[in-house]
């Protein structure tokens, strides 16, 4: 399916400058924040779903 | 690499599940689905198989016809979509295929080893996922086209922990009182500072010691995944400890029923030293079922015991952060650790948890959707036949051996047709609810005595009986897909956290850790064995 793979490490070789760097390199977010909050707004979204077709539908 | 080369998997993956969406919709993989007894998620299978794989073709088709740049759109949404994809469909895998051809093994496998493997082992999605995630990552590398989606799987498990949130309701927490309430809190923050404790002694990484102390204190998945951020727990870390969790949990599993047994404690303080002692929700029911598969009463008190553990996430994530905060050389004021280190997701948590409590979802008195409701319906009451059954016993008086309260409720039942309060009280719903509670008490006694065999009873009239019971017990299918799209999340977010995970960081771990989790384990269990043989009677919920 690939013709490279890529693990975590040789992903990260250029990524070792600060721990907050490592963290950030293992996830799609710039920041910690941003990522709490579209978790956060994407459950309520859902919960929202499941409300309307479970109990108010 | 170009455009087409680079949708290739994309729209390989999306096709398979737009194909598999479209055979298990023919009916053809029926008599499979049925053997795996999966048959009843088929509407699931092609549902999520069509929208996933019609997302993933959609988002081909734009990668072809869009210049690729590096908007917010490409970033969060097309880049991450190939690996997103995989994941989904491994999680599909061993959700519906994999997990219950573990299941259906161990079984066949019970006669010669004497138990079921998957139930000690505890082989289920999140320890499969795991490890198909591991496997992955350690032989074929994880695809360069599915880097970017393997980076979601942090986001994930947090919505994961959200939805947590929904299961659980005040009016549980309420029931056990403050005096259980102090006992679990007691255990849950003294394992968190023996772990730091001995985490400083053997001189273990801080963000290893951090997570280790949630998962230990609190319970396996939830907390490891809450606390991470806190701590700047590496994935391996996160992974370390829930494999000590659940690694020690399989010891419990063994020896709690057994030493439970030998110590002579009752259903009561058996389902509060379990709730206490063993971290794994799955764990503390099968230890529970264990020591006792007659008394529901030790069931449900372990259960109690230990969802109230799961309430104390907040507390041990601010904890946590002041902890690390200090290690770190940061003097943190109440303020910065309050507000400024507090994880938005918990806050997430901690809402679902109050509209669960406020009645969003089921009534409050919910446990995990279930709950118990007297009041008149045609889908409550058993049906004609049953009750020709037990209309003609009572006539006929073939009932024998039951006390007065007893037999009391075996005629209301009959009167009625369902469970229920009095017809007059229906007014008053406490009172209702009270009677109603009163009367399935009583036969509740009459089956355990007819199973214990002490009382003789008709099949027919016991089965009659039972469904009465079971008809009262409702779902509520709001809480039920809310915690299906958690464990869709979980599942999601643990393959994802898996292919984090080298052979060398798990090496770089050591076996500290694992010392660490027994030690603070055993001692838990040890402590709390005494204080519940000390303080806990029999009767603890109110």
């Amino acid at each position: 399916m690939s013709e490279k793979k890529v693990t975590p490490e040789s992903e990260n070789t250029d990524k070792n400058t600060g721990e907050e760097l490592e963290e950030r390199a293992l996830s799609v977010f710039s920041s910690e924040r941003n990522e709490d909050m579209t978790a956060l707004v994407l459950s309520l979204l859902t919960t929202l779903i499941v409300l309307i077709f479970t109990k108010w539908m | 690499m170009t455009q087409a080369q680079s949708n290739k998997p994309l729209f390989i993956i999306s096709g398979f599940m737009v194909i598999y969406a479209l055979i298990a919709s023919s009916g053809v993989l029926h008599p499979l689905m049925k053997y795996l007894h999966t048959a009843k998620a088929v509407d699931l299978q092609v549902s999520m198989g069509l929208i996933c794989g019609g997302i993933g073709i959609l988002g081909g088709i734009v990668n072809i016809v869009r210049k690729p740049g590096n908007t917010s759109f490409d970033r969060f949404v097309l880049q991450p979509l190939p690996g997103i994809l995989l994941i989904l469909l491994m999680a599909m895998a061993i959700r519906w295929y994999v997990e219950p051809l573990v299941k259906l093994f161990s079984h066949n496998l019970q006669p010669v080893l004497g138990f079921k493997i998957y139930k000690v082992l505890n082989l289920n999605y999140v320890i499969l996922g795991l490890l198909a995630g591991v496997l992955i990552t350690n032989t074929y590398g994880i695809p360069k086209f599915a880097a970017a989606g393997v980076k979601c799987a942090r986001f994930v498990l947090k919505m994961g922990v959200i939805m947590l949130g929904a299961r659980y309701s005040f009016a549980e927490l309420a029931k056990l009182g403050t005096y259980s309430i102090f006992l679990v809190g007691t255990f849950v923050l003294g394992t968190v500072f023996l772990v730091l404790w001995l985490g400083n002694l053997f001189k273990q990484p801080k963000t290893m010691t951090g997570v280790l102390a949630a998962g230990m204190g609190v319970c396996g998945v939830s907390a490891t995944v809450a606390v991470a951020p806190v701590v700047k727990a590496k994935s391996e870390e996160m992974a370390y400890t829930i494999g000590t969790i659940l690694s020690f949990g399989i010891i419990c599993m063994f020896v709690f029923p057994t030493v439970g047994h030998w110590a002579g404690m009752n259903p009561v303080q058996f389902g509060a030293w379990a709730g206490t002692g063993i971290l794994n929700s799955a764990q503390v029911a099968a230890s529970a079922l264990a020591f006792n598969a007659v008394d529901i009463k030790t069931l449900k008190v372990a259960e109690i015991f230990n969802i109230t553990r799961v309430l104390f996430l907040p507390i041990i994530v601010l904890v946590l952060a002041a902890w690390f905060g200090k290690e770190t050389g940061k003097k943190l004021t109440f303020k910065e650790v309050v507000i400024d280190k507090f994880p938005i997701f918990i806050i997430g948590f901690l809402l679902l948890f109050a509209m669960s409590s406020m009645g969003l979802f089921s009534p409050p008195t919910h446990y995990k959707g279930k709950f118990i409701d007297y009041s008149y319906n045609e889908r409550t009451q058993v049906t004609d036949k049953e009750w020709d059954v037990l209309n003609g016993a009572v006539q006929a008086n073939a009932i024998k051996g039951l006390n007065e309260e007893q037999m009391a409720a075996v005629k209301d039942l009959v009167a009625q047709r369902q469970l229920a309060g009095n017809y007059e009280s229906r007014g008053d719903k406490d009172l209702f609810q009270k009677q109603g509670e009163a009367r399935m008490f009583q036969l509740e006694t009459i089956l355990a005595a007819a199973k214990g065999g002490t009382l003789h009873l008709e099949k027919n009239v016991k089965a009659a009986i039972h469904h009465a019971i079971k008809q009262v017990h409702k779902k509520s299918k709001t809480v039920t897909t809310l915690t299906d799209c958690m464990i869709w999340f979980f599942a999601f977010g643990l393959i994802g956290l898996g292919m984090q995970i080298t052979k060398k960081a798990i090496f770089q771990a050591g076996g500290w850790p694992l010392a660490i989790g027994i030690i603070s384990g055993v001692t838990k269990a040890t402590l709390s064995f005494f204080v519940v043989l000390w303080l806990v009677k029999d009767v603890v919920l109110k």
